[in-house]
């Protein structure tokens, strides 16, 4: 009973890092129409310039280098749009595609010149979890938990309750015509760019904290997000966070039935299948 | 001038050549493609020191039944294609029945089929690759493969009393074989296998694979994993307050571990190959070397170069100077040889077996595992 618990803890843990970075892939896709490969490259980074801050010779503690790394992260994202996505913003979604691609790469070897591609950690101590019920949770793991729900209800709000989110949603639905009713398109973006950038690095950093820096980590857990964007329906937050949910589950249940060595294959399987069946089964979309 | 020199060389090759006859008539002859230049010719030239000073001390104490040996060294210029042409040198010109291969695994293999066709005896000392001696009959090592490393794991197991343990192994062919070997030696000495997890490489969440592992509480878990690998799933599974002894293999000994995973990996035991340095042959040899060469450091896999010349020696003394001679006695000869590198016993697919040693993790140090 306490390994079926414990099995489904892990299974909530990773669906919380997968919706994470799906909201995140949601965002810039509801928005810009394009899926944005580099995603996982921004998770990353958000994790590695918490180590920057965290290391010498700079040598902050946790909390105060959190605030400065995020904004960090969110000065690479603002400049990848800047750089790289402005100037193909009438450009067709396969020119995207392969220049988020490319980024992808750049930001990943980027990574690995400056510090290798062995594997870091924040140095600090390792601690027993706490336990419940024969059940153990790191505080870690407890953010977690609470920072991807605090960030799918934040969002939420944002999305459906303010001015912005309408103009935001106003932009995903036809870029022309939003500006011809007066909404100004580019602050929209810059926006929707500075959130999807926060959130990659919230999640970079949580993940990063849970396990260990390595320049592939987000790579690995992007196309794990990207299932569980097609799951949930492509634009969808809640569809994010319950498509994480049941990806993050059903791979580490199936675990304990069959081989681990084909842990991927079930969300990969889980994947095939919704692009397949397409009409958005968990929660429906406008698609 | 051009074909004075071209004269020249053919007539010196043919006095050459005829010098070796003669000389073929009063020593054993054995041929040697070694990198002498190229890329690994930095390694080639410790072997080549090895080899000769095992050939002083045969020959110094009267060589085979009287006769003596004599190496013909062949420049195999460290690439696949050269190590051909060496070896096939070595067969149809010097007419050697018995050679030493090249060094690293990829060159070995490339010449190994030329031998094995023409029925000549080829012996590495360096080749670690699981497959090295595939080409036929005619191909040994006397270096132990990789995948050995499966059967110190079993053992290491057996001793310590765990008869019951599942194991976990990175899922690749690396894994894969080592998880192999060490599942039919650990059945064969008795014990029992009681789920096997394979792993992808890279993860950073590897807690499910550890609660399947851990299932049942068994007193010991096998972990055949790489360093990063290793450093994630120990501290995840100690963060989970899985209580077990892990056993591992060398690939996840290294100072990296303990760096990543902290006092998470405490306690891990685990084998790596070894060669003891404190057995009398290995300290004659030593001494030997420091004799000839003036120099304490010896070069990588000397020992096993060395080696490889007393056992090819007692080959031709047992069967003969006739390539199935030497074929049929390597493996009498070989049968409880303690050389320099330890027992050279001969296995089935003639390779040899490793000794190992075994390592853990006390106060954040990798140190030697006493009981």
């Amino acid at each position: 009973m306490e390994y079926l618990l414990q099995s489904i803890l892990n299974g909530i843990l990773a669906g919380c890092i997968y919706a994470l970075f799906a909201m995140g892939l949601t965002l810039i896709y509801g928005v810009l129409n394009f899926v944005n490969f580099a995603h996982g490259e921004l998770i990353m980074w958000g994790a590695y310039f918490l180590y920057l801050l965290m290391e010498k010779p700079i040598g902050l503690p946790l909390f105060l280098a959190f605030i400065p790394a995020l904004l960090f992260t969110t000065i690479l994202g603002l400049g990848t749009d800047h750089f790289i996505f402005r100037p193909l913003r009438q450009a067709n979604r396969l020119t995207l595609l392969i220049a988020s691609l490319g980024l992808s790469f750049l930001l990943r070897n980027g990574a690995q010149f400056f510090w290798g591609a062995e594997i870091r950690t924040y140095g600090f101590e390792i601690r027993r979890g706490m336990r419940f019920w024969g059940v153990s949770i790191t505080s870690n793991q407890v953010a977690i938990i609470i920072v991807s729900v605090v960030c799918v209800a934040l969002l939420y709000l944002l999305f459906y309750k303010s001015r912005l989110g309408k103009s935001m949603r106003a932009v995903s639905d036809s870029l022309e015509l939003s500006r011809v009713v007066g909404i100004n398109s580019k602050k929209t973006i810059r926006f929707t760019w500075v959130i999807a950038s926060i959130l990659a690095g919230l999640g970079g950093i949580l993940l990063a904290l849970d396990t260990n820096l390595q320049p592939g980590m987000g790579l690995i857990n992007l196309v794990k997000a990207f299932a569980a964007t097609l799951l949930g329906g492509v634009g969808n937050l809640w569809g994010a966070l319950l498509g994480g949910m049941v990806i993050g589950l059903v791979e580490n249940l199936g675990v304990l039935v069959i081989s681990p060595g084909y842990k991927d294959a079930i969300a990969f399987g889980i994947m095939i299948l919704m692009l397949l069946l397409r009409p958005m089964v968990l929660l429906g979309s406008k698609e | 001038m051009k074909k004075t020199i071209h004269i020249m060389l053919i007539s010196l090759s043919i006095i050459a050549l005829s010098i070796s006859f003669v000389n073929a008539q009063d020593t054993y002859r054995i041929g040697a493609a070694f990198a002498l230049s190229g890329s690994i010719a930095v390694y080639g030239e410790g072997f080549k020191k090895a080899v000769d000073l095992a050939v002083e001390e045969i020959n110094a104490a009267g060589g085979i039944k009287g006769k003596k040996i004599e190496i013909v060294y062949e420049d195999n210029k460290s690439t696949p294609k050269d190590c051909v042409t060496a070896v096939r040198k070595l067969i149809t010109v010097d007419k050697v029945p018995v050679i030493f291969g090249p060094a690293a695994s990829s060159n070995f293999m490339a010449a190994a089929p030329v031998a094995q066709e023409s029925k000549v005896v080829m012996i590495s000392a360096e080749g670690a690759a699981p497959a090295l001696t595939q080409a036929g009959e005619y191909i040994f090592r006397v270096f132990p493969s990789d995948v050995l490393q499966g059967k110190g794991v079993s053992d290491l197991c057996i001793s310590l009393g765990y008869k019951e343990v599942p194991v976990m192994y990175v899922n690749n062919d690396w894994g894969l074989g080592l998880k192999n070997v060490l599942v039919e030696n650990f059945k064969k000495a008795g014990g029992k296998i009681t789920d096997e997890i394979p792993y992808d490489e890279k993860k950073t969440d590897y807690r499910t694979e550890l609660i399947r592992a851990t299932k049942g509480n068994p007193k010991a878990v096998v972990n055949l994993t790489y360093l990063n690998e290793g450093a994630v799933m120990f501290k995840q599974s100690y963060e989970m307050g899985i209580k077990t002894q892990w056993i591992a293999g060398s690939a996840a000994k290294g100072p990296k571990l303990i760096e990543l995973a902290g006092k998470a990996v405490e306690g891990i035991i685990g084998t790596y190959p070894v060669v003891s340095q404190e057995t009398k042959e290995y300290k004659a040899f030593k001494a030997a070397w420091k004799k000839k060469y003036g120099e304490d450091k010896i070069p990588i896999f000397g020992e096993y170069n060395y080696d490889m010349v007393y056992i090819t020696a007692k080959a031709i003394e047992k069967g003969g100077y006739t390539s199935d001679g030497i074929r049929k006695s390597l493996f009498e000869v070989a049968k409880g040889y303690r050389g320099v590198t330890g027992d050279k016993t001969f296995d089935q697919d003639r390779g040899v077996g490793a000794e190992y040693g075994v390592w853990t993790i006390k106060d954040g140090q990798i140190v030697d595992y006493k009981k």
